[in-house]
């Protein structure tokens, strides 16, 4: 199978992983509960990973927060940011993971830049909506659906300048590109463990500069007579038994991207992608693509995009068609009602992966 | 100063953040649970560190920024007494 849906999830995983998670599971008991070696060995597993994340994302390893996925640390970094009926500023890329649980909020949602890969129509629309006098601001830092990468660096500046906390939805940049809690003064980032940081299903990071409201209560293995949550990181919001072979598999990713590096898996990406986008306009699709693209490609075919999707998978090529949970996205790229179908490269992104998937389109007649 | 130490710390996460940085430093420590009649709020975990002396530890702790909470002595009698800081 060619797999080309790593804005999904990366399924191509070094070796190590795997292995990091079976050795967990039967090594490991439950971390910060017990003295015992097997407890103390599961803390060692889930302290290494924190180590290995907070030098990768500039921080403190007790600001690194392990969480389900991406959505969940949202989730946490959004309700301790944003009161309901707060003014939230969005960009025009957005995942529901980041409007949905604003939308349960009731918050009002100021949406800035809707114009792809047209960084001076972002900035100056983010700069509008701070200047408009908003709560929080919440941006993702590349687009999931057409891999445009937003100017996060200097929309931070921006939230900086006008004293807007803010949070960063990394989803689709954590591995790849530049991203560092105290280069940024982020007051959250959230972040999957499954995508580019090669851990598997279930785990995600929240690295936090604040001071976070807990989603979940619960057992934290520390200042047990207390009824209150602790008032530190992380235990403020690790209620609950964590995922340790889950976190010992994420912790090799993170070894494996710290010994690349992430600017080589960006390069190779980025070629893969170079080949990909003007091979796919010859072949007369609609390409969305532009300055500021990531290897995340979204075309447009004459034919129903599930219709393509399914037609590619028939052919042993996985992507993924539809609204890839943005509807805000596709709403301005124009693409709401037709939805696309995304190509997404990833760290083992190759030539013959381009070559293979222009081979699939041609041969399933998919127009 | 002969004595053994327990440095306490309110999680497992700065007593391993503690280990390390001693460690690195050269001061081989032993983490533990906290006892339970020093663990005031409940549980926790602290960095036993054995015949010498503990202030250079405390001192690297302070001025890595690394939170923790109280420091005992253990006698050569078994009685475990805090130090002022």
């Amino acid at each position: 199978m060619i797999y080309l849906d790593n804005g999904a999830t990366s399924l191509r995983k070094p070796g190590s992983v795997s292995q990091a998670m079976l050795r967990a599971m039967q090594t490991c008991a439950n971390p910060g509960r017990g003295g015992y070696p097997s407890a103390m060995a599961a803390a060692d597993a889930v302290y290494a990973c924190r180590e290995q994340a907070a030098a990768l994302f500039d921080c403190q390893p007790e600001q690194v927060v392990f969480t389900a996925n991406c959505t969940h640390g949202l989730n946490i970094a959004i309700r301790t940011l944003v009161k309901p009926g707060d003014t939230v500023l969005i960009s025009g890329f957005e995942h529901n993971a980041v409007t949905r649980p604003l939308h349960l909020l009731d918050a009002k949602i100021v949406v800035a830049g809707r114009r792809l890969f047209d960084w001076d129509d972002t900035l100056e629309a983010f700069e509008r909506g701070l200047r408009s006098g908003v709560d929080a601001a919440v941006f993702t830092h590349v687009s999931n659906v057409f891999g445009y990468i937003l100017p996060a660096a200097r929309m931070a500046e921006l939230c900086r300048k006008h004293g807007v906390p803010f949070i960063l939805d990394a989803a689709q940049s954590a591995g790849t590109l530049n991203v560092k809690l105290g280069e940024l003064g982020a007051d959250y980032i959230a972040m999957p463990g499954h995508k580019g940081l090669l851990g598997p299903q279930g785990t995600g990071l929240l690295l936090c500069g604040g001071k976070p409201v807990p989603l979940l209560a619960g057992g934290t293995g520390s200042e047990s007579r207390s009824q209150a949550m602790p008032d530190f990181l992380p235990d403020r919001l690790e209620a609950g038994t964590l995922n340790v072979p889950g976190i010992a598999g994420l912790s090799a990713g993170l070894a494996y991207i710290r010994r690349v590096g992430t600017d080589a898996i960006f390069r190779r990406e980025q070629e893969a992608a170079a080949l990909c986008i003007p091979a796919l306009r010859r072949q007369g699709y609609r390409v969305f693509a532009g300055a500021h693209q990531s290897a995340t490609v979204s075309i447009l075919p004459d034919m129903d995009c599930e219709a393509a999707a399914q037609a590619l998978a028939a052919q042993g090529v996985a992507v993924r068609a539809g609204l890839h949970c943005a509807p805000l996205a596709h709403e301005s790229a124009g693409t709401l009602e037709t939805g696309t179908v995304r190509i997404s490269f990833g760290h083992d992104a190759s030539a013959r992966q381009v070559q293979l998937l222009l081979r699939a389109l041609r041969r399933g007649n998919i127009r | 100063m002969k004595n053994d130490w327990l440095i306490t710390f309110r999680s497992v996460t700065f007593a391993q953040r503690g280990d390390r940085a001693l460690r690195g430093a050269g001061v081989e420590g032993i983490l533990q649970r906290t006892p339970k009649q020093l663990a005031e709020r409940g549980c926790g975990y602290c960095l036993r560190i054995r015949g010498r002396d503990a202030m250079p530890a405390v001192a690297l702790l302070r001025e890595r920024a690394i939170p923790f909470g109280k420091l005992y002595a253990l006698t050569a009698d078994g009685r475990v007494e805090e130090r002022a800081l």
